[in-house]
């Protein structure tokens, strides 16, 4: 039972950030219809951006963080512009590529600057560990917990509560509706790829102090994700959080209770077996055409 | 006009002086375009003809690989029935990933349903030490084909290009025969498909079935070529340079699929000496076809001359 709550926080702790990574690719998803398959390397980009500021430039940790968050929604804003519209017209195969191939710009950007070396970040939040009756709560776990629970708040508050998130639901039910009351469709999409990929950015920054920083980063990240959203249900909000938490658990126990090998598929494993049970997932309509 | 079409039949004949002027390193990377080339043709087979987004090629890549290795190393099977046992497997392959688009898991979902089949063959390939040397790798054991014993690259070069001609040439025609029709129509409309009376179902699982044959074939002449099957050699990252021939070459086209493998095969191989700059280069180069070439390079020989119009691609 010890074991299984120890596991279980750090799988909490794991799964918030697979959760806020499949929400900002839920939330591209959304608003485009593009699955961003490139997306685990802008979460990388993201925690690259902040150790450049923070070893090189000499910042402190926070402004470094918002400063990185800034520029990765000036980047999503710039990759729509620039390379999602022009193909527009074309299949989808097209976006597929192209979210692919912009990642892996990045991924070879990084890997052209660092070499394939490793970096430890420098530590953020060296607060003691906390007891609760034998459970170790360590500050990093805090410290992400509370900040992924701040973050989830503001964007469910905005995009239930405030004339803005209205605007988004709007659009997300019908293009051409927003376009008749007068939304600026593509302003929308390009600033919802920055939105998406800002928090992306915040999944990679929060990580990187607790585990290491390298160009391949993303990868992992971006099958936990893929998995979360599955589990969630393809392009549920909600679900897409639910679904990652549900799956950094899952995670943490298998791999504890039946053998460490499975660590690394419990994401695969959860994809096949959501798609093939249930394909809509935990909270998604569904959506699948049977011929 | 479209006898002139026949000139490609040039391009093996003229191909066969190469081992008289290459280097080793040289064959070695026209052998490597050589397997690439059949890589691209099974997935092109699925991507642009069928229309799928299907990510299992490096899939079916990988168990061809590892059958042809696991055969030649265990029961010291001849190499020409290693090939054969890798169509066979490939296709096995094949049609499970069928079967996931038969159950309607279609676009966005079958494309990650399909990248976690690769990366769960990745998993048993490392984790199944017993059989696969995990990620060591297996040793393959010197090959022959029937009598010609392939401890070269040149031998390699002319076994290769054999099979990938007769390869190319069958998959040509069946994309010219019934068969191929119905591929293209599913992926144009699969419910008017349906609705003149062809089994969709059928034709998207034989299209599976022959792009994981095709794929395990040229698995089959990828293990015998690099003489050792790691695990990493069938990761997410494959997937993407199988995903970019395709697309550099043309969606749809055969004679994309080979451009497509020449130009990925060749060009990165220079840049590989440089940690990074590989990915680099291949990044920019698929963003900058997808901007201003979104029909691939054999779009450029469809503008030289309608003659090498393939009857059945379009965009």
């Amino acid at each position: 039972m010890y074991y299984f709550l120890q596991l279980t926080l750090s799988g909490l702790t794991q799964g918030a950030i697979y959760g806020l990574i499949a929400l900002s690719m839920t939330v591209i998803y959304r608003a485009t219809t593009i699955v961003n398959f490139g997306h685990g390397d802008f979460v990388m980009a993201g925690a690259f951006v902040v150790y450049v500021l923070v070893v090189y430039l000499g910042l402190p940790y926070v402004p470094a963080a918002v400063l990185a968050v800034v520029i990765l929604f000036g980047l999503g804003v710039a990759i729509s512009r620039g390379f999602i519209d022009p193909i527009k017209a074309g299949p989808h195969i097209g976006f597929a590529m192209m979210s692919i191939s912009l990642g892996y710009v990045l991924r070879g950007g990084a890997r052209t600057l660092w070499g394939r070396e490793v970096f430890p970040m420098p530590r953020v939040f060296d607060a003691d560990p906390i007891f609760i009756g034998e459970l170790v709560v360590t500050g990093d776990v805090l410290f992400i917990c509370a900040i992924v629970a701040i973050l989830l708040t503001i964007f469910f508050l905005i995009f239930y509560r405030t004339t803005i998130g209205t605007l988004i639901q709007a659009v997300y039910q019908s293009e051409r509706g927003a376009t008749l009351i007068g939304v600026n469709v593509q302003a929308f999409h390009q600033s919802m790829w920055g939105v998406g990929l800002a928090m992306g950015a915040m999944g990679g920054i929060l990580i990187a102090p607790i585990s290491l920083l390298h160009p391949d980063l993303g990868a992992t990240f971006l099958i936990r994700g893929f998995a979360a959203m599955t589990l969630g249900g393809f392009g549920s909000l909600g679900g897409a959080v639910v679904g990652g938490l549900l799956l950094g658990v899952a995670e943490q126990n298998l791999g504890f209770f039946v053998n460490t090998a499975l660590i690394d598929i419990t994401a695969y494993l959860v994809i096949v077996a959501v798609l093939f049970i249930r394909p809509a997932g935990l909270f998604g309509k569904t959506v699948t055409v049977r011929m | 006009m479209t006898r002139w079409r026949r000139i490609y039949y040039l391009i093996p004949v003229v191909a066969l002086v190469i081992p008289y002027f290459a280097n080793e390193y040289l064959l070695w990377v026209v052998n490597a375009i050589l397997v690439y080339t059949l890589v691209t043709v099974g997935f092109n087979l699925i991507i642009g003809n069928l229309g799928q987004l299907a990510f299992a090629n490096t899939a079916f890549f990988g168990i061809g690989s590892y059958t042809t290795a696991i055969l030649m190393v265990y029961f010291g099977v001849p190499y020409v029935l290693a090939i054969v046992a890798s169509a066979v497997v490939g296709g096995i392959a094949g049609f499970l990933a069928s079967v996931a688009a038969l159950r309607g898991i279609r676009l966005y979902y079958l494309a990650i349903i399909t990248l976690a089949f690769g990366e769960l063959m990745r998993w048993v390939y490392l984790h199944g030490d017993k059989v696969t040397d995990g990620s060591d790798g297996l040793l393959l054991p010197k090959a022959s084909f029937f009598w010609i014993p392939l401890d070269s690259e040149a031998p390699k070069f002319y076994v290769f290009l054999l099979l990938t001609v007769l390869v190319v040439k069958a998959t040509s025609n069946l994309m010219r025969s019934k068969i191929g029709r119905a591929i293209v129509a599913i992926r144009d409309n699969e419910y008017s498909t349906a609705s003149l009376g062809i089994h969709t179902a059928r034709y998207i699982v034989l299209a599976f079935v022959w792009s994981g044959a095709v794929v395990g074939i040229a698995g089959a002449m990828f293990a015998v070529l690099t003489e050792r099957v790691l695990p990493e050699s069938f990761g997410l990252t494959e997937v993407i340079i199988h995903f970019g021939m395709v697309l550099v070459g043309g969606t749809g086209s055969i004679v994309g699929s080979v451009l497509g493998a020449i130009a990925l095969t060749a060009l990165p191989e220079y840049f590989r000496q440089f940690p990074g700059m590989d990915e680099l280069f291949f990044g920019i180069v698929i963003v900058l076809v997808l901007l201003f070439l979104p029909k691939g390079l054999v779009s450029l020989l469809h503008r030289i001359s309608p003659v090498f119009q393939e009857r059945y691609y379009r965009d």
